[in-house]
């Protein structure tokens, strides 16, 4: 099942020098009526402006979102020419569900480290309150008919067949295509699997809480984040939180399973919108416009797990990667400084985790020789994630890699030592993406 | 061997088998009529429409080779046929369906000139009654392709061989636990005339929540087939390979509207698993252990 990594061929660095994002808010607030267009555009202005890019030809920028309307078929590129970047910048979509910032970020990387680009912005943004509505595929078939008809006769004859419970509006869901389960439940099982309790789970969202609002009062955001639409923090942020007040939210997915249901809106991500940005470059491109230099972007991995027929968890896939790209870089967990392991659920993390600890899962699911081991708790998440900050889709790659780099270097600045973080990010369609940031 | 010039239309049989249905009444033992019906060539050119109707409702892709389920719609009113004689002992209404097995030997593709038989077999005691097998094969070229086996039990009849009613009959079920799912179901009240729709059994039991009353459900309950047959698509083409063999067991019929969790599981996954590789399925009542159907989908 393992097969021995081929050596990693050398190439070039490429560094993250800073990231911007918008504040989240909930889904329905701050951001109703406001587009993924909008939102990233203003991102990127946000670090065009932190920056001094103002005019710049970068190398590219990548980037996406999931619940995309087909009309924004170049929403990247758009967006750049709605900044004040030059308008010689490329640009593409990227979607790979929630991991898409993240793949993003990866894509312009391995760009910078192969010498075909010296800068370039990844990023991503979704909005669930302008999320694009669809028709039926029944009114769709019965316009496309229509429209395909060479005669008038023809046209009116396709047309009625419309029933008006075709005339229904489609909203998009977080459902998987080929299971009809919704994210939620699919975790659920995955919860139930592993035997995760509720506690645990309270005890995941009460620290996101807490972290999250020690890192804002401490003005670690500061130079991440720019206010939007009157917003200046993550609106989802629950400073008060408490396990208390967690216990008593009622469950809201595994309701139907025999064991009991443990994850409520309290341990779950609720829907965000937002946008998020991060700019990357050659260490020359840097240094010769002096802009600061955060860490490098290393190495990542991605995996996918099989989930359709239940053999494996949907949100799964990253407890495969890990051990993948660590053992490729020579690394253990022991090694890592800073686990960001984004919150899907709060049971995401935990089954994770659960999963790495078990000897019996790690042999025949992992093909390694014992259990990877065990994730030091106090390095995990130490600045709040998915589940405080909220969950824009495609914005939760470019907040948690900005927050990883930043962590880093910190941390490096603060003890003279190389610094490392561990980004971990699942995703619909039982995908994950894995990558390793280090101080520069 | 009876040779029909074409397929008949289950409608018609449906007419047929509801009028013949009164006269069928249990009595002494019944036998099974020595018959078998053959067409010789049915060309399914004409199919395309109908089978992507098919393919859209089930999940199935779209592509020419036509599914089990599809083979079964296609060729199973020959063997409804058989069923609606009048020398057919049993009734056609109220009959139960059981099981089905069915194996696809070869691929067959839209267009082929199909030979199809159809007849009744292995008349036998059920616990409840007698139950039968309706047999439906195809041929493609002079080779079998595909073989279709339908249990159905007539209640309160007898079959020749009279220790069946005891012994031949099905064993208590052990209790049985629902699985984790790794689907859900949710199926409109429509779902059943969707499905008679492309299947062509238009049994008022399952298209109108009036016609089940009249035979004691208290909704339109769902075809059988269509679960198994949604079952067969959601393992799909790639992973049952192009010989399979497709088995559903029916338990309690699913009531619509409703919510089916099912689990569709790899064999590898599944201790005890009734076959040897491939696919087992099983679907519950969402939230209850009411179990409906469970069956498997193997490579051969």
């Amino acid at each position: 099942m393992s097969t021995t990594p081929s050596p990693v061929p050398s190439t070039r660095e490429a560094v993250i020098i800073g990231g911007n994002r918008i504040p989240f808010s909930r889904a329905g607030k701050k951001y109703v009526r406001t587009s993924n267009q909008d939102m990233f555009t203003a991102a990127l202005e946000g670090l065009v402006a932190r920056f001094g890019l103002q005019g710049e030809r970068l190398g590219e920028v990548a980037g996406g979102a999931v619940l995309k309307h087909s009309k924004n078929f170049n929403l990247v590129r758009e967006s750049v020419l709605g900044s004040s970047l030059a308008p010689t910048t490329p640009a593409y979509d990227v979607q790979q569900a929630c991991a898409t910032g993240l793949e993003a970020a990866i894509a312009v990387t391995n760009k910078i480290k192969l010498g075909q680009i010296e800068s370039a912005v990844a990023g991503g943004t979704d909005t669930v309150s302008d999320a694009p509505i669809v028709v039926s595929d029944r009114l769709r078939a019965a316009l496309l008919d229509a429209n395909h008809a060479k005669t008038t006769s023809a046209k009116i004859k396709a047309l009625l067949a419309i029933r008006p419970k075709d005339l229904a509006p489609v909203s998009p869901s977080t459902g998987e295509p080929r299971t009809h389960l919704s994210m939620g439940e699919h975790q659920a099982i995955t919860t139930a699997k592993w035997g995760i309790t509720r506690e645990a789970q309270d005890e995941i969202a009460l620290a996101s809480h807490q972290n999250l609002a020690r890192a804002w009062e401490a003005g670690f955001f500061d130079d991440l984040v720019t206010p939007y639409k009157g917003l200046t923090r993550d609106d989802n942020l629950r400073a008060d939180t408490s396990l208390e007040k967690l216990a008593k939210l009622r469950p809201v997915f595994g309701a139907s399973l025999d064991s009991p249901a443990t994850m409520t809106a309290g341990n779950s991500t609720p829907l965000t919108d937002g946008a998020s940005t991060v700019l990357f470059s050659s260490r020359e491109w840097a240094e010769e416009r002096e802009l600061p230099i955060l860490a490098k972007f290393v190495d990542a991995e991605t995996a996918a797990v099989d989930f359709v027929h239940g053999h494996e968890g949907l949100l799964m896939a990253p407890a495969a990667a890990v051990p993948r790209l660590l053992a490729r870089n020579g690394l253990t967990l022991e090694d890592i400084d800073f686990f960001e392991i984004h919150e899907a659920f709060a049971s995401t993390v935990l089954t994770t985790l659960a999963a790495w600890e078990d000897e019996e899962y790690c042999r025949t699911e992992l093909g390694l020789d014992g259990a990877f081991g065990k994730v030091d708790r106090t390095r995990l998440n130490v600045n709040g994630s998915s589940l405080a900050a909220g969950h824009p889709f495609a914005a939760t790659g470019g907040r948690i890699i900005a927050t990883a780099a930043k962590l880093v270097s910190t941390k490096a600045r603060e003890t003279g030592q190389p610094a490392r973080a561990l980004i971990s990010i699942c995703a619909a369609g039982g995908l994950g993406a894995v990558a390793l940031v280090e101080s520069a | 061997m009876e040779e029909l010039e074409r397929l008949p239309r289950l409608g018609g049989l449906f007419v047929r088998g509801a009028v013949g249905s009164a006269t069928k009444r249990p009595g002494g033992t019944v036998r099974l009529p020595e018959v078998a019906y053959r067409v010789a060539a049915v060309d399914t050119t004409g199919e395309a429409a109908h089978l992507a109707a098919y393919q859209e409702l089930l999940g199935e892709p779209s592509s020419d080779v036509l599914p089990a389920g599809f083979l079964h719609v296609l060729v199973f009113p020959l063997a409804t046929a058989v069923m609606v004689r009048p020398d057919f002992p049993l009734p056609l209404l109220g009959m139960v369906h059981l099981r089905n097995v069915a194996r696809v030997l070869r691929p067959v593709r839209l267009g082929e000139r199909l030979e199809v038989r159809a007849w009744a077999q292995d008349l036998r005691g059920h616990r409840r009654g007698a139950q039968v097998d309706l047999v439906a094969e195809v041929s493609v070229g002079g080779e079998l392709a595909y073989r279709g086996v339908s249990t159905y039990l007539a209640k309160g009849f007898r079959a020749p061989d009279a220790s069946g009613a005891s012994a031949g009959g099905d064993p208590e079920r052990p209790a049985w636990q629902p699985p984790m799912p790794t689907a859900r179901w949710r199926l409109g009240g429509g779902t059943g005339r969707a499905y008679g729709a492309v299947s062509g059994d238009q049994n008022p039991i399952h298209t109108s929540a009036l016609g089940a009353k009249a035979f004691g459900f208290p909704r339109a309950i769902a075809h059988g087939m269509y679960t198994a047959a949604r079952a067969l698509a959601e393992v799909g083409p790639a992973r049952r390979g192009d010989a399979y063999e497709w088995t559903v067991e029916f338990f309690r019929p699913v009531l619509l509207p409703g919510t089916v969790d099912v689990a569709i599981r790899p064999v590898a996954d599944v201790a005890d698993a009734p076959a040897d590789g491939g696919f087992v399925y099983d679907g519950w009542r969402s939230g209850k252990d009411t179990r409906h159907f469970t069956g498997t989908v193997t490579p051969l």
